[in-house]
């Protein structure tokens, strides 16, 4: 190749980058519109591009890179959704990694936000069912433990710090949620179905219900708890920075029983979240 | 034998391993022996969960090197300068002896494909990496310390070699090196090379750094996959780096397959060989 017929190197790099990209390797790369736009090139004339080795092809090196591409991603997907990978098998849910590595290409420095519209895309594009519906649930949540465990710190509110409220505050008052939890509200039993997974190494596919889920980080390991609908409604209204009496009318003013239960059962959902550390200074 | 300072005067700061998640609990149970740690910048730049957590601990008692994988210097896309700031501020809090990245590109087009790509060794390519390093240095205020890569293809348009290449790019844009010792092995094995005329053509004055890793050999080509062992052809490449710079920073990289972390202290331990029989012969020379 003279100089004059070099490519300029940011022509060479997208050129490159579209090669290596391509879902199907290296060669169909080649021959895509998109790179032909950039280099007309064939596989036969590739090596005016990339020089080939004693060994090996022009298309042969360039298909390296192409197979390390899609091979270092997919690994990053099925360390950070085990279960939905489970469910799914391993041939559907690389397939459908695949397809999303190639929609979704990575925009950022690092990998930590590689697949933060996975669960969505696996929602639009898995055939309907049950297994699909609980494998887009369970990714949901091991999103949601991707994000929490990387979240920003807070210091927890403790003991002291909640008996420093005076009684005549408590109505006023507005608790400020953990910025490391998420809430889920699911089609399907997920988290339990995770729970089961992981005791007793397998479970049925449950029926569809409506559950509500959060995902949080405690002394820095993430934890999934199941809420009740209300416990639910009310963390999240506190979240939004509703005064505790505020969240407390929109959130269990309809549920059934006395007085004294109702407290009760505030007083218990108040102590898990405490003792799980939900609210912050 | 004598001792080639680096133009920085940057510590040798003798053995190090790669700290790696699989060893967290282990070094901070045990603080086991090890001059100091290199990190993979990226993996701590966004999270502030349990790796920054483990990071703190382990920078109050070992020099921390940065090291990453995705500063992109010779890509045709604008500097991310966002990201050096976010670079800076991990540096500034684990107190980094030295940060760096690659001789490469990693994306175009705002895309990342979170792997080294290599660039064509044209005078473009050489003009366009030189102005992208001093502008970076510029605004880190600090030396880069840039890691030649395995590459596995040659670019058509290439008018130099990779070692031309690097060495120009170093004295030109006044930049520091890390010069990996197995990626010179896979790199030359790839491209029907002579490595140890590779590593004559480098300016050692720049180097500060060395890596030391196992490859996978598939035969036809080889490949940077860090899962095993140092093979002996590394090693006689160490050495001739050593003897060339009178010792400098040594660092094992191991990702894949990871073993215990005796057998990292076990593996780099290897290094200690060649270094002291360099102070020998030192010494000998000198008397």
């Amino acid at each position: 190749m003279s100089l004059r017929d070099a490519p300029p190197l940011a022509t060479l790099e997208r050129w490159m980058q579209t090669v290596v990209m391509h879902p199907d390797g290296a060669e169909p790369g080649v021959r895509s519109a998109a790179a032909r736009r950039l280099l007309p090139r064939t596989a036969k004339d590739l090596g005016s591009v990339v020089l080939p080795s004693k060994a090996l092809s022009s298309v042969e090196r360039l298909d390296i890179y192409a197979h390390m591409y899609y091979a270092r991603l997919l690994e990053v997907l099925e360390n950070e959704y085990p279960t939905t990978r489970r469910i799914l098998g391993d041939d559907v849910f690389r397939r459908a990694c695949r397809a999303y590595v190639h929609r979704h290409p990575s925009r950022h420095r690092t990998l930590n936000s590689l697949s933060e519209k996975l669960p969505a895309f696996l929602a639009r594009h898995l055939p309907r069912g049950n297994r699909s519906g609980l494998a887009v649930d369970v990714a949901r949540i091991e999103r949601a433990m991707e994000d929490v465990f990387d979240a920003p710190r807070a210091e927890p509110l403790t003991a002291a710090g909640f008996a420093a409220i005076g009684t005549e505050e408590w109505g006023r008052v507005r608790l400020r949620v953990n910025p490391a939890l998420k809430f889920l509200k699911l089609c399907y039993p997920a988290n339990a179905y995770m729970n089961a997974v992981r005791g007793k190494g397998k479970a049925r596919v449950p029926r569809p219900r409506t559950t509500t889920v959060i995902v949080f980080r405690r002394d820095f390991t993430v934890f999934r708890r199941d809420q009740e609908p209300e416990q639910f409604r009310l963390l999240q209204a506190l979240a939004a920075g509703r005064t505790l009496a505020q969240a407390v009318r929109g959130s269990v003013a309809r549920r059934r029983g006395s007085a004294d239960e109702l407290a009760a059962t505030l007083g218990a959902w108040f102590r898990q979240w405490a003792a799980d550390r939900v609210f912050c200074q | 034998m004598t001792l080639l300072p680096n133009r920085w005067k940057l510590s040798d700061l003798g053995l190090g391993v790669g700290l790696r998640t699989q060893h967290f609990r282990h070094i901070t149970e045990h603080w086991p022996a090890m001059d100091w740690f290199e990190i993979l910048s990226e993996n701590f730049i966004d999270t502030e969960g349990r790796p920054l957590w483990y990071l703190d601990q382990i920078a109050e008692r070992y020099p921390i090197v940065m090291h990453g994988v995705s500063l992109s210097v010779g890509s045709t896309d604008p500097i991310d300068f966002g990201f050096l700031d976010r670079l800076a501020t991990l540096a500034k809090r684990v107190k980094a002896r030295w940060l760096g990245d690659h001789i490469c590109w990693t994306g175009v087009a705002g895309l990342n494909g979170h792997d080294l790509y290599p660039v064509p060794y044209t005078e473009e390519g050489l003009r366009h990496m030189i102005q992208r390093v001093r502008a970076i240095q510029d605004y880190l205020e600090r030396p880069l310390v840039l890691e030649n890569p395995s590459t596995y293809l040659t670019f058509a348009s290439s008018s130099m070699p990779e070692e031309e290449f690097i060495a120009r790019l170093a004295v030109e844009a006044d930049c520091a090196l890390l010069l990996d010792v197995n990626n010179v092995y896979v790199t030359c094995r790839n491209h029907d090379l002579d490595p140890l005329a590779y590593l004559d053509a480098i300016p050692y004055e720049h180097v500060v750094q060395v890596h030391l890793a196992g490859h996978t050999d598939n035969g036809t080509h080889c490949i940077d996959t860090h899962d095993g062992r140092v093979i002996d052809a590394v090693w006689e490449l160490y050495a001739r780096v050593q003897e060339k710079t009178g010792g400098r920073a040594t660092l094992l990289e191991w990702d894949a397959k990871l073993p215990k972390f005796a057998v990292l202290q076990e593996e780099v331990g290897k290094a200690a060989k060649f270094r002291r029989d360099l102070r020998v012969a030192a010494r000998r020379a000198a008397a």
